[in-house]
């Protein structure tokens, strides 16, 4: 640099004496907000490098932050997964009870509505090993008062019956959708009878209607008590589809309660019929009452009928569990002397068909 | 040290002055441009000062005497004139100095023709270091060439003629 100066020594002093002045100038002249162009200048000279600076600092910085110094993050990603996958079992844990919560709930509320119905919560502890057949164990026995052929239900709707007390706190619950499950039913509009029978698969059959007979998908089945295992109007499920049939039509019903995914039930320890909340009141306008789920009150009387002869009359308070099937085959319209025994019902070689003939509202009621 | 006379090179004169005539002379230049903007407007058509370093730049030679004296006078110039910085005319007059002696060092100045040109062609380069360094530095829409510069530079050029035949009689004879 000094070489370069003294060689061309003219022109350097020529080039400082020229810059001199114009830093001389440069101090004198102001430019907006009363700054002197020096100013400027040296903001100009000095903010490049500065901001050079700051630059390199910074990306310095973020290298250093983050790729050298990420020893720290590894730790620390390690303690955050581990807190997440304590988290996540803790959810689980607390999903799973607050579910639970809500089913025991569902069920003691089915219960308080029914007080006068003796009712059992059981837990459902397993099921069957063999695919074919659809069966739980619970955790009531024996010394619980557990009997053949009481039911098992749940809020949403009928799952089975008790077949087999094995142990002072072991049974085993047949599922409606077994092959060998059967329980007389009724539509919940029409009032028509039938029995449903399990098909191995999801769904179950509704047996023994008529062709004549109008049925739609959507409609409800209840429980019609002619088995003498159910009370009426217990929620079966709906109907999904219907097709004329030979001699009977086949009907499709997808069951209330979710039969895979059962965890906790009840079991009605007598055949006492379930008298829906407000009974009287529903009674006299025909609609379901939301407080009790599972339950379905009758129809109004059609009418064609006497207001006590009508299902309504076999809703409304409790009646004695020894003439289920007569009181139900009087609403049917069938003749008194063929009731229904429970053994029907469990064995789809005998079964009870029942067919039922239309209009059976029209049927005057003998018990009354 | 302006007195001081420059070694000749092979074959240009280098001309040496008597004793405080280069002071003087620069004093007189500067004190008449400011006494002659009394009396009128001609007197914007002369530039006393620039002629006078122009001069003696292009007669002494020598590159870094010419450019303080023109940076000298220029600054005077400068704290003489009303507004302008300190420094504008400096610039410009400093570049004048180092020119003029550069070309006196290369061709012949002493013929009337070549000064006129090289009056001429200085007073717009002189004209142009001053329009840039306002433009530049002051923000100020300083021309580069208008009639009123050229007609300027025409008779400064004519009057250079005259007066460096006079300052030639202030050289030391050789």
């Amino acid at each position: 640099m000094l070489d370069i100066l003294s060689r061309h020594r003219t022109l350097s002093l020529l080039a400082g004496v020229v810059l001199a002045q114009m830093l001389l100038l440069a101090f004198q002249i102001k430019r907006e907000h009363d700054v002197r162009l020096i100013r400027y200048w040296a903001a100009e000279l000095v903010t490049p490098g500065e901001r050079a600076a700051t630059w390199s600092l910074s990306k310095t910085g973020s290298v250093w932050s983050g790729y050298i110094a990420l020893h720290r993050a590894r730790v620390e990603n390690e303690r955050l997964r581990a807190e997440l996958d304590r988290l996540r079992i803790h959810n689980r844990e607390l999903e799973t009870q607050a579910g639970e919560g809500q089913r025991l709930r569902a069920l003691l509320g089915l219960r308080d509505a029914h007080a006068e119905a003796p009712m059992l919560a059981a837990q459902v502890i397993g099921a069957s090993a063999d695919s074919s057949s659809h069966t739980l164990f619970i955790n009531r026995g024996e010394r619980d008062h557990v009997r053949r052929n009481m039911a098992v239900i749940t809020p949403d709707g009928i799952v089975g019956k008790i077949v087999e007390v094995l142990a002072n706190n072991t049974s085993q619950v047949l599922l409606l959708s077994d092959k060998d499950s059967g329980v007389g039913a009724l539509f919940a509009d029409t009032r028509t009878h039938g029995v449903l029978r399990g098909t191995g698969d999801p769904e179950l059959h509704l047996e023994y209607v008529v062709n004549d007979e109008p049925v739609h998908p959507g409609e409800i089945i209840l429980t019609s008590g002619d088995d003498r295992i159910f009370p009426k109007g217990l929620v079966i499920g709906t109907v999904t589809d219907a097709a004329p049939g030979n001699p009977f039509q086949v009907i499709h019903v997808r069951p209330a309660a979710r039969l895979d995914r059962l965890e906790d039930v009840l079991i009605l320890l007598s055949q006492h019929e379930l008298v829906p909340q407000q009974a009287e009141e529903s009674s006299d306008t025909g609609e379901a009452n939301p407080a009790t789920p599972g339950i379905v009150p009758p129809l109004p009387a059609s009418p064609k009928t006497e207001p006590a002869a009508s299902t309504g009359a076999t809703l409304v308070g409790p009646k004695p569990t020894a003439k289920p099937a007569v009181r139900t085959s009087s609403a049917t319209g069938q003749a008194a002397s063929t009731p229904k025994p429970p053994a029907t019902i469990r064995t789809p070689s005998t079964p009870s068909p029942a067919p039922k003939t239309p209009a059976p509202a029209a049927q005057p009621a003998p018990q009354q | 040290m302006l007195n001081t006379g420059a070694q000749s090179d092979s074959q240009i004169e280098v001309h040496k002055y008597y004793a405080g005539a280069v002071i003087l002379v620069c004093f007189l230049a500067l004190l008449l441009q400011a006494f002659l903007h009394k009396f009128g407007h001609f007197a914007e058509l002369l530039d006393l000062p620039l002629l006078v370093t122009f001069y003696f730049g292009m007669s002494r030679r020598k590159p870094v005497s010419g450019l303080f004296l023109g940076a000298a006078v220029g600054i005077l110039q400068d704290a003489l004139s009303h507004g302008s910085p300190i420094g504008l005319y400096g610039i410009a007059k400093t570049l004048v100095g180092y020119v003029g002696s550069s070309i006196g060092g290369r061709i012949d100045t002493e013929h009337p023709v070549s000064r006129l040109v090289l009056v001429f062609l200085c007073f717009h380069f002189h004209q142009a270091v001053l329009a840039t360094t306002e433009r530049l530095l002051l923000n100020r829409a300083a021309p580069y060439f208008t009639l009123h510069l050229l007609l300027a530079s025409l008779v400064t050029a004519a009057f250079a003629v005259v007066l460096f035949a006079l300052l030639d009689r202030l050289r030391k004879p050789l």
